[in-house]
């Protein structure tokens, strides 16, 4: 496989409980930004394109200005939903760097909801249009909501228990309590206090649900020539990919193989790309949104068929940097913070570099999974170099 | 006729596209006039043959409930008071392959299960604000 672009930086904001930022959003991306350049110890100008994911607000036009780029050579964002396009920005980034269209591209977003609002709450008036209609006059709103429904059947589908759901939460908190940036660093969950908790929507205690978050994380992605003199070891971006399977491209639970997290062809693509298989990944970051389908995400993604996803998961069978197949090991989106997954990117990479606080030993194959349940879903793989 | 989640519950706008789902008093499925593939919910061309002219099927209306959730958590304001309650994911029996979302209406939450069969019923509403008469689908359990 030849590897054509390389992760030089890694940065972030502080993170804050949902609404509590001083900073704005976009100063929150800028100071992620320069954090991750000054990480690759480039100098700002150097940077030439942006690539994020649902990231409508702080627009490349306005960073260029306000970081003080040379040139803007490549902007770019991929289509469709939420945190499923979080390594879909990466492969783009990728793209533009291997293609020679870009030669320094962050990758980034940002999140302040106090100043922007929520994705968890649901905006309607008291009249729907279109396509809302066939769900939301039901009382189905919100992401939770759909994820619910994917979750219900594939745990009556394949005999999953609540158990494996609580495997999910645990690992998260678990790892959190290694990281001091981790927001639910200090609170540790047991099992008991998980199945205590209220239901937000069943089959989805209030453990299952990530939180909110405000704050930034942002990477640079160059090419290995220039990456030669730089101040941290690159990271090549093995593989990547995006994409749907077949007949799954029409949402309302109408998708072919209901219920699909979305990962049946991003698993196939991503594995031939690579030429690895899942047994070979030394660790795992999946983003949950909500627990339930990490579970249909992990099997799509070939980690074990869907009847032995719950035994793959039990046992503490995710948790620490031992674990069988070791997993979100910043504390993720449950754990760490909701950065709508980009945290699991930087953790990906540092990984990789040596530098997690739940660091896996003698890794080579770190692999970062986007947002399930909505379609399309994006990987990227990284590896030593 | 009350609904499931209360009379003050947001109403569709009908265009043209949804019209024939929420007012016929049936289970009214968009058909391609080409192929004469069902799809739910409705769209502009036809994934199956790509044609853009479209009927209708109506459905007998029975069915069995394919996934649910329990809402314990309100999103909206509106239904604060209204929680806990489900929304049903149906198959329909005569198009397998089509699922509509709906509220069983005649059981508790924790009464719907995967695999109990259902048969439409219809909340019938008369919109005083665009003056239209809507057919809102719903089910009801469908017992021996």
């Amino acid at each position: 496989m030849q590897r054509r672009s390389v992760v030089v930086g890694v940065g972030e904001s502080s993170y804050y409980k949902r609404g509590t930022a001083q900073e704005t959003e976009f100063q929150l991306a800028c100071i992620a930004i320069r954090n991750a350049v000054e990480d690759a110890g480039l100098d700002l100008s150097e940077i030439d394109g942006f690539v994020s994911h649902m990231e409508s607000r702080n627009d490349p036009m306005r960073l260029s200005r306000a970081l003080g780029v040379e040139t803007l050579d490549f902007a770019a964002q991929p289509w469709g939903g939420g945190g499923n396009g979080v390594a879909a920005g990466i492969m783009l980034a990728d793209a533009a760097v291997s293609g020679g269209l870009a030669k320094c591209v962050v990758a980034f977003r940002a999140l302040a909801q106090g100043q922007f609002g929520r994705f968890g709450q649901a905006r309607m008036a008291n009249r729907l249009y279109g396509a809302a209609n066939y769900s939301a006059l039901y009382g189905l709103l919100s992401p939770a909501h759909i994820c619910a429904m994917q979750t219900r059947r594939f745990m009556h589908d394949h005999h999953i228990s609540q158990e494996a759901l609580a495997d999910i939460a645990l690992a998260c908190y678990a790892n959190a309590q290694l990281n001091p940036r981790a927001l639910r660093c200090g609170k540790p969950l047991s099992r008991e206090q998980y199945h205590a908790s209220r239901w937000i929507v069943e089959p989805f205690h209030l453990f299952d649900c990530c939180p909110e978050n405000d704050g930034a994380a942002a990477i640079v992605i160059t090419t290995p020539e220039r990456a030669k003199d730089l101040r941290k070891k690159p990271v090549p971006i093995l593989a990547a990919a995006q994409g749907l399977d077949a007949g799954d491209g029409f949402g309302a639970f109408n998708e072919r193989n209901f219920p699909t997290a979305f990962y049946r062809n991003v698993g196939k693509r991503i594995w031939e790309r690579s030429g690895v298989r899942p047994a070979d990944v030394d660790v795992a970051q999946f983003y949950e949104n909500f627990t339930g389908p990490v579970l249909i995400a992990m099997s799509e993604m070939g980690f074990a068929p869907p009847d032995g996803i719950e035994e793959f998961v039990s046992n503490g069978a995710l948790e620490g940097p031992d674990a069988r197949l070791p997993f979100n090991t910043s504390g993720g989106n449950l754990g760490e913070a909701y950065i709508h997954g980009f945290e699991l990117i930087n953790e990906a990479v540092r990984q990789v570099r040596g530098e997690s606080t739940c660091q896996v030993e003698n890794v080579e194959l770190s692999l970062a999974v986007a947002g399930p349940g909505f379609s399309p879903g994006s990987a990227v793989l990284f590896c030593r170099d | 006729m009350s609904r499931y989640l209360g009379d003050a519950w947001a109403l569709p706008y009908l265009d043209p596209q949804i019209r024939p789902f929420f007012s016929s008093g049936v289970i009214r499925i968009q058909v391609c006039r080409s192929c004469d593939a069902p799809q739910h919910p409705p769209d502009d061309v036809c994934h199956a043959c790509q044609g853009t002219e479209f009927s209708h099927r109506d459905s007998a209306g029975l069915g069995t409930v394919h996934s649910f959730i329990i809402v314990h958590h309100p999103v909206h304001p509106a239904l604060t008071e209204r929680v806990p309650y489900a929304v049903a994911l149906i198959t329909l029996d005569d198009m397998p392959q089509i699922r509509v979302c709906g509220n069983i209406v005649d059981a508790a939450p924790e009464a719907v299960s995967i695999g109990q069969p259902v048969r439409a019923t219809f909340e019938e509403i008369h919109d005083a604000e665009t003056g239209e008469d809507l057919t809102i689908p719903q089910w009801e359990t469908l017992t021996g």
